[in-house]
């Protein structure tokens, strides 16, 4: 369902998330929703771009190269 | 949990999807979320052309557009449209790029302007025809590098903001995607006032300003901070600065963008002069008008 | 209720625009239009019309903004010129593959440079390829009806396309002729509301056409309104003629055509001059009659076709220029092009004149009439294309 072509993918560790709402106000495509349950990513559509981990202040999403397991 | 559904819920709220055409990083579809919260459905948008606008499809208000070089003159017929109708419970935006608002198209705005159109016409400036392949516009600041400029901009960026101020308009304003609270207070305030209002938002432009996406708020946040991107209303001809930061050198905005990175200590220095004058300026008459 | 009197083309022009009380009117002036506008902009100011009406700073805009009011919903006029037509001309592309029924008056001014004040029609023909159905007035009166008719066959579903209703500065825009004004009832009747189908911008209700990937499927559609238009721009003749007394015989009128064997075509008010000579011609037994182009788009092929079968020669007045064309002006060259089917196609000449808008007088109308007769006599064309203002005809000017 992806059309993305995409080298990294942002990750979330939750547990380091202080959910500050960041990486959702500033996602350009709105691929990332700060939930009860933490901080999700809509992957079908993520452009990989990266803003969200470089707004976050405490550095709790990681850019993971694609299909780096 | 139904991820998708969760997802699909909040483009849906948001009036715009995920899955433009736009860059990675792109402050486009970034800028036009959060004017739509903002604006709220009963809105129509009008334009076409700037590639920071290939949000457009994804965009779920009315949209019309017909061509790059028609700007503000659509959305006065349909706000005229309106207004036969007696539907004054309706927004109409004007969209435009830099380089259709102050070339191609700098007379429809500024006679729309003056005809005091009741319509919100937005400059989408990424300083430079990107869509075409990132070509100089009027809004292409002193300096920069484009494919058309190759050893940087040889003339300074036109003040349209202020140029349209002095056009005794009821509402201008100059705003960031970096100032997410301040950019929907006064989108917020355009939407509640009669007559033409004209918001200026800078976008930017990772492809065209050559700086890695993940970058693209944290530049234009330096922008604001460095007083390259000062952030102020005019309302009925007084101007209000509503960000006021410490400032810091401008050297830090200009290098983080390839664009820049050919300058001579001696042009940067020049553009730090002429940028700290700018802030002088802007700070003797916060609160004043500016109209003479 | 209806009342008559005298009154220049663009004042029926404007009562025209009232009558089919249009909601969105943006305009630009432009001579030999202006009073048009100003006719508008009187009636505006002094309550008996209510509408829109937008000064813009430029005829591209004008365009824009009347494209903008069509797809939102309101009924919309504009009209301009010459030179205004040109720097119009991006945007008239627009509303016909948006399937836009705007109605513009086009008040036909010859072109600079080499053009003047006065009319010749190649302001209007430039745009004969962009997909506006285009009509042709004689005079005021065909100029009020004709604006009426264009808003029903614009806006018919059959069509939905823009529509230029054309007529020449001065000869018609400021001459004072004789014009019945039928009443807002009357004109209520005969022409309902405006309601796109394809179109609305409002939030509750959006919709627009989606013209898909295959570009040339949305063109042919245009092509196919075009020619449905053809059906329609008859169908409303015969039906304003049946509500208010008038028509104009749909696409093409045949003038004193009776057992003639030659005729002349003509556009725009050089017929009334026509008129009076073929009369003449008639009475002194010549076999020559006129036929009144009236729709120039779509073209009536099929009609001049039928008529071509009737008549053996054919003289074409072609008051524009097409430089380094097949031959000849604008008209004669979609003609010939009509006509190429046939296995017995009749003699064709074609006559330049009235260009950079001067006269197009009785003596040079006769003369090109008898220059057909003689092809006629001669059964072969000697010259197929004359400018008929280059030669001598002993005018005093």
């Amino acid at each position: 369902m992806s059309q993305v072509v995409r080298a990294f993918r942002p990750v979330v560790d939750n547990d380091k998330c202080i959910r500050c709402g960041n990486c959702q106000t500033f996602c350009p495509e709105g691929t990332v929703l700060l939930t009860g349950e933490g901080v999700i990513h809509d992957y079908r559509y993520c452009t990989g771009c990266g803003i969200c981990a470089n707004e976050c202040p405490v550095g709790a999403i990681e850019m993971v190269r694609e299909g780096a397991g | 949990m139904d991820k998708e559904k969760i997802f699909e819920e909040h483009y849906k709220r948001s009036l715009i999807r995920a899955g433009t055409a736009c860059c990675p990083g792109c402050g486009g579809p970034l800028f036009w979320r959060m004017a739509l919260e903002a604006l709220g459905p009963k809105t129509i948008i009008y334009g076409d052309g700037p590639c920071a606008y290939c949000a457009i499809r994804n965009i779920l208000v009315p949209t019309l557009g017909i061509h790059f070089s028609f700007v503000a003159d659509g959305a006065t017929g349909i706000a005229a449209a309106l207004a036969a109708k007696g539907r004054d419970d309706i927004t109409v935006v004007s969209s435009a790029g830099d380089g259709a608002t102050a070339d191609i198209s700098f007379n429809k705005v500024s006679a729309a302007a003056e005809r005091n159109e009741n319509i919100i016409q937005i400059c989408i400036d990424n300083e430079a025809y990107m869509n075409t392949g990132i070509q100089k516009s009027g809004l292409t600041p002193f300096g920069a590098w484009t494919t058309t400029t190759p050893r940087g901009k040889e003339t300074p960026k036109k003040r349209i903001p202020m140029i349209l101020a002095q056009h005794r308009v009821p509402y201008v304003a100059t705003v960031s995607v970096a100032y997410p609270a301040d950019l929907k207070a006064k989108i917020a305030k355009a939407k509640g006032i009669r007559g033409f209002k004209y918001i200026h938002s800078v976008i930017p432009c990772p492809t065209g300003w050559r700086f890695d996406p993940a970058k693209s708020v944290e530049v234009v946040r330096l922008g604001v901070q460095t007083w390259a991107w000062p952030l102020y209303e005019v309302e009925n001809g007084i101007l209000r600065l509503t960000v006021k930061p410490k400032a810091r050198p401008i050297e830090e905005y200009l290098m983080a963008q390839g664009r820049f990175r050919h300058l001579t200590k001696e042009e940067i220095e020049l553009i730090q002069r002429e940028v700290d004058e700018e802030r002088h300026r802007l700070l003797e008459y916060d609160g004043k008008s500016i109209i003479h | 209720m209806s009342f008559t009197r005298m009154m220049e083309g663009n004042e029926a022009a404007a009562w025209g625009v009232k009558l089919s009380r249009v909601e969105v009117i943006p305009v630009y002036p432009i001579t030999p239009q202006t009073e048009l506008i100003s006719a508008i902009a009187s009636m505006i100011a002094s309550g008996e019309m209510k509408a829109q009406y937008i000064k813009v700073e430029g005829e591209h805009t004008a365009m824009a903004a009347a494209i903008g009011a069509s797809a939102a919903g309101a009924r919309v006029f504009t009209s301009s010129a010459a030179q205004g037509i040109l720097y119009m001309e991006e945007a008239l592309w627009m509303p016909p593959g948006m399937r836009l029924p705007i109605v513009m008056c086009i008040v036909n001014r010859a072109l600079a440079p080499l053009g003047g004040l006065r009319p010749d029609h190649n302001d209007s023909l430039l745009q004969r390829d962009t997909g506006w159905i285009q009509l042709y007035c004689e005079n005021s009166q065909e100029v009020l009806d004709t604006i009426i008719q264009a808003y029903r066959i614009g806006e018919d579903r059959r069509v939905y396309l823009p529509v230029a209703v054309c007529y020449d500065g001065y000869f018609v825009s400021a001459t004072a002729t004789p014009v019945t004004v039928p009443g807002q009832e009357e004109v209520d009747r005969f022409l309902p509301p405006y309601k796109h189908e394809l179109y609305s911008l409002m939030p509750e209700d959006y919709r627009r056409p989606q013209w898909g990937t295959n570009i040339a499927r949305a063109r042919y559609e245009v092509q196919k309104a075009m020619e449905r238009a053809k059906g329609v721009i008859e169908e409303v003749d015969r039906s304003y003629r049946a509500s208010f007394g008038r028509g104009y015989d749909g696409l093409l009128e045949e003038y004193s055509c009776e057992d003639a064997e030659a005729v002349l075509i003509t556009m725009g008010s050089m017929t009334g001059t026509a008129r009076d000579v073929i009369d003449e011609m008639r009475e002194e037994g010549r076999r020559i009659g006129l036929v009144k182009m009236r729709c120039f788009r779509p073209f009536p092929s099929e009609e001049l076709r039928e008529m071509a079968k009737r008549y053996h020669a054919i003289g074409v007045v072609d008051r524009n220029t097409s430089y380094g064309s097949a031959g000849g002006g604008i008209i004669a060259l979609e003609i010939a092009r009509a006509l190429y089917p046939l296995d017995d196609r009749p003699l064709l000449l074609d006559f330049h004149v009235g260009l950079g808008g001067s006269d197009v007088t009785m003596n040079q109308i006769r003369y090109m009439a008898d220059r057909v007769l003689e092809a006629l006599d001669r059964g072969k064309v000697e010259e197929e294309v004359e400018w008929v203002e280059l030669l001598d005809l002993g005018e005093v000017m």
